[in-house]
């Protein structure tokens, strides 16, 4: 079953296209791995898949309903984390939560709280304003705010950027969790190993179009692919983090 | 949607920035003393200087609504900016009209208050000794106007920080579309103090919020869209 699809999706911006025409389906319990180099229209698909934009042109469907900014109830079943936490500081972390939970209908919301807190690793931290806490930190609190109302479907963009190894694992397992329990993941990455470690799809968008949508599959032979694709060199240092351009 | 659920998530937005506001004092402390500090330079200007002093308070109440108001206004709408906050509002499966009367329920409570003192500060810096009563309508009057500025200052403000536009350029925008709410602010003070009838302006102040409030609701979904 089809739980989001963008149907000849296109995004300007003034003259610039930062989208050209995707097409994107999204089946459930699928975890997509969305890839492409710096402006290649990744976080623009993704803001338009959560609602938070319109599209110039196409339409955007979340479990078959179409997702216009009026639109409430397709809402309920996007987790959307961006590069940007969505968090308060003038908020301790649970009250964030509480917020959110409320806003979202969520029954039992203190229960509910303190699982995710406790899920993020941030149960002895709840009473604190996000704006103590680390870089990583303030992502799985992002995370768990995505989470609280428990939605079908998880956009998740750039979630390791600014994380350092061990919170980079941990996010990892979160995400082995939610793969876990068959829900739908969009995650769009620069690091093809994070990405490529939970994805069962692969998607390149280059220059707002989509070049290649397969099965996910070794990260060396994507890589290749990827490379000649995006018109990136050959010869890249393996532990060359960053593929998202030259 | 339900209207119990609908007012849920205006109180619940306009709740979180009270909660937030009692813990940072980031709007109404730096909003608070600017006022203050407009009618005590009015103070110290003209008590000697003039043998009326009511003139001269009017003039502090309406020109520190209009500055520490903007303040007031453009630093609640600055905390929605902040790592994108606001997204995470647009982004709940509630009317997101509902996220802006929250956030213009709070705004005019900042902006009330800020002025409720500052009309406590000219009645003790200025000697304005108007009859109780008609004291309780100017407190009205402002709060009137403190909803119809909130509603537009909101608005440009969220404007501004969504489009890159320097927040500076908020009080060029903001001062020209709240002219006819000084305006009848100023009149309904004088002829409440005055004891004149006040049936016009008051119309007046009433309509604008309204259509202010309306029209800025009605504009926010275009607003926030990215």
């Amino acid at each position: 079953m089809t739980v989001l699809a963008a149907e000849g999706v296109e995004k300007r911006f003034g003259r610039q296209y930062a989208l050209r025409g995707v097409d994107l389906e999204v089946e459930a319990g699928e975890f997509l791995g969305l890839f492409g180099p710096n402006g290649a229209g990744k976080s623009t698909l993704l803001r338009l898949l959560a609602g938070l934009a319109r599209p110039t042109d196409g339409t955007v469907r979340v479990e078959g309903r179409e997702l216009v900014p009026d639109a409430v109830t397709p809402r309920r079943s996007l987790g959307v984390v961006t590069h940007r936490t969505m968090l308060y500081d003038g908020l301790t972390a649970r009250e964030n939560l509480r917020l959110h939970a409320r806003l979202h209908g969520v029954e039992a919301v203190e229960a509910r709280v303190e699982t995710l807190l406790d899920r993020v690793g941030l149960a002895r931290r709840g009473s604190d304003s996000p704006g103590s806490f680390s870089h990583g930190m303030r992502k799985r609190l992002s995370l768990a705010r995505a989470l609280l109302h428990d939605p079908p479907v998880l956009l998740l963009d750039e979630p390791y950027a600014g994380l350092d190894q061990r919170a980079a694992a941990r996010l990892d397992d979160l995400l082995d969790a939610e793969a876990a329990v068959d829900r739908t993941v969009v995650l769009t990455s620069h690091d093809f190993e994070a990405g490529l470690a939970h994805a069962d799809r692969v998607v390149v968008l280059v220059d707002g179009r989509v070049e290649l949508d397969r099965p996910a599959g070794d990260r060396e032979g994507f890589e290749a692919t990827y490379r000649d694709l995006v018109g990136l060199p050959g010869g890249r240092p393996a532990d060359a983090g960053g593929v998202g351009g030259p | 949607m339900t209207p119990r659920r609908y007012l849920r998530a205006v109180a619940l937005v306009a709740g979180k920035d009270l909660r937030a506001e009692l813990r940072t004092k980031r709007v109404l402390g730096a909003s608070l003393a600017f006022a203050l500090l407009v009618v005590v330079a009015f103070s110290f200007t003209f008590v000697r200087a003039v043998e009326s002093l009511r003139p001269v308070a009017h003039g502090a109440l309406w020109l520190s609504f209009l500055f520490a108001g903007t303040l007031a206004t453009t630093r609640a709408a600055a905390v929605e900016a902040r790592d994108g906050a606001l997204e995470g509002l647009l982004l709940a499966p509630v009317d997101r009209s509902a996220v802006y009367l929250g956030k213009v329920l709070s705004t005019t409570l900042f902006v009330a208050a800020v002025e409720l003192v500052s009309l406590a500060g000219v009645v003790v810096f200025l000697d304005y000794a108007p009859p109780a009563g008609a004291l309780v309508a100017v407190a009205a009057v402002l709060v009137l106007a403190a909803a119809g500025f909130a509603a537009t200052g909101v608005t440009l403000s969220l404007v501004a920080s969504r489009s890159g536009l320097s927040g500076t350029l908020v009080p060029v925008l903001l001062f020209p579309l709240v002219v006819p709410l000084l305006l009848s602010g100023v009149e309904l003070t004088r002829a409440l103090v005055g004891g004149r009838p006040v049936g016009g302006w008051a119309r007046i102040l009433l309509g604008y919020d309204a259509v202010l409030l309306l029209a800025c609701a009605l504009l926010f979904e275009y607003v926030v869209e990215g």
